[in-house]
């Protein structure tokens, strides 16, 4: 049984699997099975397979395309847009499957376009891809040539031209509103829902957007089946997935496990432990944006709702792992960085208040911290809490420092009373 | 109407309002920054965070943006919740960790919404230790102010100039916590509409840069309710003015918008907004002058020039009597000529004096024939003149010959509003409430269709569905087929150009087949059968749809339509007054032109004018600004402005508008009326058909006059209150309760407190003495609530958020006979003739700024004023051999005009476009349209001949 679907093309060479290895494997078949099914048939499909979004948020994929208004009435331009704009700090799964196996993702892409009823469809990908933005390119037109792109599919009245747009920057652009802004030109800030992209999206356009490795989990669901895709799954989830650790460990990297596998199994097995003589302190499940877990929950299989239980977010699976040498704070204030330099400048709390995160941050790193200090940034973090911003960068901000506070608060601690970063 | 319940309370509220404008509409006080009531909400600020509970049963609840929350039947909601509170509190504080610390050097201040916001929110301590993001300000031109460090980051600024009012030269620039709102590089606002952004920031990013220079706090301007004389829209507005340090006397310091929910809302254009400064300009009459006995010699003098001395007014009113006496023996024929420019008051007052058979409008033949047509079409039943929220919501506009934007400016707001008119049917149908602003704007919705045939077409021309660029006499005959295509699409001649003859029956289509459609015209193509044209596709339009259609006719000035109703025998023109003073040469009798506030250079052309004048023996001119007709006149009285002034102003939807005097203009300076009126007082013998005159004390003493004189303008009478009229013994004030410094400022003349002058006019007192709540009373301009010191307090004196102010709308629609309009024969299409150089057609095409006359005298407008120039076809100009910028000159029936050369692939072949009124073409206005011919400047010009 075919177990990694996903990186079933990925070997050692730093090479794209081109169109005809793709094939050799059993390329494109999920494509032209799908050709043959009735849309909603697809979505069905797509829906029981219960393949739940990799870009963090973890919506059922199949649900998702089913808001799309179909039939008499329905606008006749559908959009597909492929989120590949994978900024989130310490996650570099999509850029492992652009890289190596780009036609995994268009077929993923074919096979949506076509459920949705889109003709059209938008690889944004961020600017920094190169590499994967040019491996995509050949593909794209390897597949035009074959006929599984372009006009008249299989000799169908279907048809899809895939472009790859290259972001300009900004992690913001990761929210799938403000990717279609960025994509139509405007500023990158994302917008109000309702309505929701599927009913109006890129230009006013019913789109549907998703992330590389959604799209990738598609053509084989379609081809093998629901009972073999939800068979993957060792918990309670569906489907494999590209997990990924990077901290000190022996042997950082990603590698395609399925859903379900315990944490442990991935930081010690795949990841080959801590490094000589350092320890586990915590670890940030789904990358920057996830609240931090501690070495209790090292036996926590890797499934949405059990992270979710356990105070944090399976986000986008690529853990990172803190160790005893690191500093905490350092981390948290990176992070924060990161996050109030990203902020689009839409609302308040995010716009003004990671700022202002930062500062207190670096003044605690400095040795220049105040006790009330500790107040004021645990105030912060519920100010820019769920609910209360406009988009959910600033509570994703939020979610390393507000756990950073619980887990390491003698660190912050001994940073004020010591007037110094006890780790340098 | 749903229940819901606020902290505790029970109220019936509108569910079509998000909780915000609910809470405020309620009275409620929940602070907000991004949200506007006229551009909805976008949720960016989170200020108006509010508690909305589940059910009763809910102690926790849930924070909510009340701008981003529908209405919910049954909802439970708190503004005063503690977190709620606190969360309002946390945003303050963490806008303010950027902020400047400069409230008393920042003009805001006093009036500023951050301010206000801060103090509700209760946030008071500082905690944030680190430094602010600093920010370089751009150089935005003559009107605007820039101070970027004081950016709160609300958006609003370019919600209102990108999305509301289609600008496209200031964005949003950068990201995070230093997005910088500003050009990409200095430079002036190009849009029309730019002073709207000092109203709109919320703080002082935007300010007024004419008021800085003569600035004072909002609490020591004071105010009265006035209408923007700088066309004939009607806005409302709230003129500031307070004493000058220099001579103790009140100067006019800055124009802001007064919400008036049928016309202006919360909008000015730029020209009403800067234009006010001709007012404080050099050219300003401040003295009564008379001429001195010798002829000018300079190199720059016309023939006719006179010079002038100030003399006591004394004199020239006793000497002003004197002529009214003789003209009373017959010894003096006194002819009196009125303008649109001026109130219905003054134009009787003088009318009055001189008798009617001697009372001429001002305006040539043509101008004058153009405004009866104008009212006669409003007097069809079949025609109804839309406001500007009817405006708004037309699903279909068809503009004919008039450049809105130009010439009426606040309606081409209103009609890019208009233009969105299909995105909010498409949110409807999804359910989404117009208010949620951005959800709208990212719905697909194509515009919805607008096509336009004209000369030009300025500033739409992007959300515009179909334009046709032509002469006066094409789009009359576009306009007749239309007609016909609209009534019987068959009957439509097959030998039309069959591009021609696809817009015809394109815009026909779009006409029926809409529910709202619009059409806008007016008078500033100067083409009578235009306006006839436009008439008959309006009434066949109406007769198809068997309702009124709505159709906004422009007029040229502010009051246009108030002076056609004293002729409305369609006699009076200057033409008339013309060929009466030429038939009267041999009379022995002397004539004296009394003329009231007009430049007549720009109503006939130079050579009849000249003639004009030299009938006449003596030239008594009563105006606001020295003007070329100025310059002949032998007696010249300083004539109040319209802030320095009572009167009624009819708009171009006939709504008779009563303004007040803001001020006591300077010195000598009184209303036209005074100056006649204390004429016929100084008379030793009082005519008895001038007893009335006598008789007159208070502006409204006319505007009865005319009322009862003219069953028209009935409606006068009950415009206002009488100068009598008191709430609760008080007067309304002119200051506010804070005005500061009123015994000081007299100090260094007298010591004590000088008393108020006292206003004979209105019942308003030049104090602080009186009625300060606007809700009590129309009269109150100063829009002001305690805690709420912005703008943004205009809300607590309306209806509902966005809805009519309370004590209803000011001004009142005259009521015109219903008439049916004369069946007028169709125009004669004109003949195909190939581009001639000697024989161009010139078209007048308008300018925001430089085509009206007031406006250009004011400093900031004449910074950007462009330079004079010639619109020449692009196919012509080859045919023509003459190029961009190249010199040209224009030779015409009264002399010869030089200009550059602008080429427009627009402009319709065979014709040039002048702009109207532009400073040194004011004179060549009156020739439009007319022919000239075209050939290149020969050498530089050294002088002028």
């Amino acid at each position: 049984m075919l177990t990694n679907p996903l990186t079933k093309n990925v070997t050692d060479q730093n090479v794209a699997a081109d169109l005809g290895r793709y094939l050799e494997n059993g390329g494109y078949r999920g494509w032209r099975k799908a050709h043959t099914m009735a849309p909603d048939k697809i979505i069905e499909q797509v829906k029981d397979g219960g393949l739940r979004g990799r870009g963090g948020a973890g919506f059922n994929t199949g649900l998702k395309w089913s808001f799309v208004p179909r039939g008499e009435g329905s606008p006749e331009q559908k959009f597909i847009v492929c989120n590949a704009d994978e900024m989130e700090p310490g996650t570099f799964k999509d850029r492992l499957l652009m890289e190596r196996d780009p036609h995994l993702l268009l077929e993923g892409m074919a096979i949506a376009a076509y459920a949705i009823g889109a003709s059209i469809g938008y690889i944004f990908i961020r600017g920094e891809y190169h590499l994967a933005a040019e491996r995509l390119e050949n593909a794209i037109a390897e597949a035009r040539e074959q006929g599984f792109l372009g006009s008249n599919i299989f000799d169908s009245k279907f048809s899809l031209e895939i472009f790859v747009h290259r972001s300009a920057g900004n992690y913001i652009c990761g929210e799938e509103t403000a990717l279609l802004n960025a994509l139509e030109g405007r500023r990158a800030i994302p917008r109000a829902k309702p309505p929701f992209p599927q009913v109006s999206g890129l230009w006013g356009k019913p789109t549907v957007v998703n992330n590389v490795e959604t799209f990738c989990n598609i053509p084989h669901l379609i081809e093998l089946g629901v009972d073999w895709y939800r068979g993957l799954g060792r918990g309670e989830d569906a489907g494999s997935k590209v997990f990924g650790v990077s901290g000190k460990v022996n042997n950082p990297g990603t590698w395609e496990l399925p859903m379900g596998t315990p944490i442990r199994e991935i930081i010690e097995k795949h990841a080959g432990g801590m490094q000589d003589g350092l320890e586990l302190r915590g670890f940030l499940p789904g990358g920057g944006s996830t609240d931090f877990l501690g070495p209790e929950h090292l036996d926590l299989p890797m499934d949405y709702d059990v992270i979710g239980k356990a105070g944090s977010r399976m986000g986008t699976g690529t853990i990172i792992v803190l160790d005893n040498q690191t500093c905490p704070v350092g981390l948290v204030l990176n992070l924060s960085q990161f996050f109030a330099r990203e902020s689009c400048g839409w609302c308040t709390p995010c716009r003004d208040g990671l700022p202002w995160v930062v500062k207190i941050l670096q003044r605690i790193e400095d040795g220049e911290g105040l006790p009330e200090d500790l107040d004021l940034l645990r105030e912060q973090c519920q100010r820019i809490g769920p609910g209360k911003t406009f988009c959910a960068l600033a509570p994703g901000a939020a979610e390393p420092l507000q756990s950073a506070l619980k887990l390491f608060e003698q660190d912050f601690i001994d940073h004020i009373e010591n007037h110094c970063c006890p780790y340098e | 109407m749903p229940t819901i319940t606020i902290d505790g309370e029970k109220y019936q509220v509108d569910g079509e309002q998000n909780l915000l404008s609910t809470c405020l509409t309620l009275g409620l006080n929940v602070p907000y920054f991004c949200w506007h009531p006229e551009m909805g909400s976008v949720g960016a600020c989170r200020q108006c965070a509010m508690m909305e509970y589940k059910d009763s049963e809910d102690q926790h609840g849930r924070l909510i943006m009340s701008c981003m929350t529908p209405i919910r039947d049954g909802g439970i909601y708190s503004v005063k919740d503690e977190v709620a509170e606190e969360f309002r509190g946390s945003i303050i504080e963490d806008l303010m960790t950027n902020h400047p610390h400069d409230c008393p050097v920042c003009e805001e201040g006093g009036e500023c919404h951050l301010q206000d916001m801060t103090e509700m929110s209760g946030h008071t301590m500082r905690r944030y230790r680190g430094t602010k993001r600093t920010h370089r300000n751009q150089y935005l031109g003559p009107f605007i102010n820039h101070e970027m460090n004081r950016c709160i980051t609300c958006y609003r600024c370019v919600r209102f100039y990108n999305d509301y009012a289609g600008g496209e030269d200031l964005q949003a620039l950068g990201r995070n916590h230093q997005v910088y709102f500003g050009r990409q590089e200095e430079g002036r606002l190009e849009n029309g509409f730019s002073g709207n952004l000092v109203e709109v920031c919320p703080t002082g990013v935007f300010t007024d840069k004419t008021f800085s220079s003569h600035f004072v706090r909002k609490w020591d301007l004071q105010t009265a309710p006035s209408v923007c004389e700088h066309c004939a829209v009607g806005c409302n507005t709230a003129p500031g003015a307070r004493e000058s340090g220099n001579s103790n006397e009140p100067i006019l310091r800055r124009i802001t918008n007064l919400y008036h929910h049928d016309i202006n809302g919360y909008f000015l254009c730029d020209r009403g907004r800067f234009g006010y400064e001709y007012i404080n300009s050099a050219t300003r009459i401040q003295n009564v002058l008379s001429v001195r006995q010798e002829d000018v010699i300079s190199s720059t003098a016309e023939k006719g020039d006179r010079m002038h001395r100030e003399i006591n007014p004394q004199e020239a009113v006793l000497h002003l009597a004197e002529q009214i006496a003789m003209a009373n023996q017959g010894k003096r024929n006194l002819i009196g000529i009125g303008s649109p420019r001026t109130s219905l008051e003054n134009n009787y007052a003088l009318r009055k004096l001189v008798g009617s058979g001697n009372f001429y409008s001002g305006l040539s033949q043509k101008d004058q024939e153009l405004l009866h047509l104008v009212s006669t079409i409003q007097q069809d039943d079949r025609i109804q003149s839309p406001s500007t929220p009817e405006i708004e919501n037309a699903d279909a506009i068809l503009i004919l010959g008039e450049d809105i934007y130009n010439t009426a400016p606040r309606i081409s707001l209103a009609v890019r509003q208009a233009a969105r008119n299909r995105q909010k049917q498409q949110a409807k149908s999804l359910k989404i409430p117009l208010w949620q602003d951005s959800s709208v704007r990212q719905l697909e919705g194509d515009y919805s269709p607008i096509i336009f045939a004209g000369t030009e077409l300025s500033n739409l021309e992007k959300i515009t569905s179909n334009t046709l660029f032509e002469s006066p006499e094409k789009v009359a005959s576009f306009a007749c087929n239309l007609a016909l295509a609209i009534s019987d699409p068959t009957s439509l001649s097959p030998d039309l150009e069959p591009s021609l003859l696809e817009l015809i029956t394109h815009t026909a289509g779009i006409l029926r087949g809409s529910s709202k459609p619009l059409i806008i015209s007016g008078t500033s193509s100067k083409h009578a059968d235009t306006l006839k044209s436009v008439a008959q596709v309006a009434t066949v339009l109406s007769d198809y749809k068997k309702q009124p259609t709505m159709l906004y006719l422009a007029c040229d000035e502010v009051n246009s339509l108030g002076l056609i109703q004293f002729f409305n025998d369609g006699k009076g023109n200057l033409d008339e007054l013309l060929e009466r003073l030429k038939k009267n040469t041999d009379n022995q009798i002397p004539t004296s032109l009394m003329i009231l506030e007009n430049d007549l250079y720009r109503r006939l052309d130079k050579k009849s004018l000249e003639q004009l004048l030299s009938q006449a023996d003596e030239i008594i001119l009563l105006d606001t600004l020295l003007n070329p007709t100025s310059k002949r006149a032998d007696w010249i009285f300083p004539a109040s402005v319209t802030a320095e002034s009572q009167g009624t102003f009819i708009n171009n939807n006939g709504l008779a508008q009563r303004f007040y005097a803001v001020y006591e203009g300077k010195g000598f300076i009184q209303e036209s009326w005074r100056w006649l009126m204390d004429a016929v007082n100084f008379c030793t013998e009082k005519p008895a058909n001038l007893s009335a005159i006598a008789e007159w004390q208070h502006s409204t003493d006319l505007s009865d006059a005319i009322a009862r004189e003219f069953p028209v303008l009935k409606a006068l009478d009950s415009l206002g209150p009488d100068e009598d009229f008191r709430i609760d013994g008080l007067k309304v004030a002119r200051q506010s309760a804070r005005y500061s410094g009123r015994t000081a400022i007299h100090a260094e003349k007298q010591v004590s407190e000088n008393p108020p002058l006292q206003d004979p006019d209105a019942p308003m007192s030049f104090s602080m003495e009186g009625i300060h709540n606007p809700n009590r009373s129309p009269l109150q301009a100063n829009i002001w609530s305690p805690g709420w010191n912005s703008n943004q307090s205009i809300f607590k004196f309306q209806e509902e958020v966005g809805g009519e102010r309370r004590g209803g709308p000011s001004g009142i629609r005259i009521e015109r006979p219903q008439r049916v309009m004369p069946e007028w024969p169709a125009p004669s299409t004109p003949p195909e003739v190939a581009a001639d150089p000697s024989h161009v057609q010139m078209l007048p095409l308008y300018r925001l700024f430089g085509s009206e006359e007031l406006s250009n005298q004011a400093m900031g407008i004449s910074e950007v004023i462009e330079a004079p120039f010639v619109m020449v076809n692009h196919i012509d100009a080859k045919a023509f051999d003459i190029h961009q910028r190249e010199l040209i000159e224009l030779e015409t029936s009264c002399g010869t005009y030089r200009a550059e050369v602008r080429i427009s692939p627009t402009i319709p072949s065979g014709t040039v476009g002048i702009p109207y009124g532009l400073p040194d073409f004011e004179t060549l206005s009156p020739l439009l349209p007319g022919y000239a011919s075209l050939r290149p400047a020969e050498a530089p010009a050294i002088t002028e001949d």
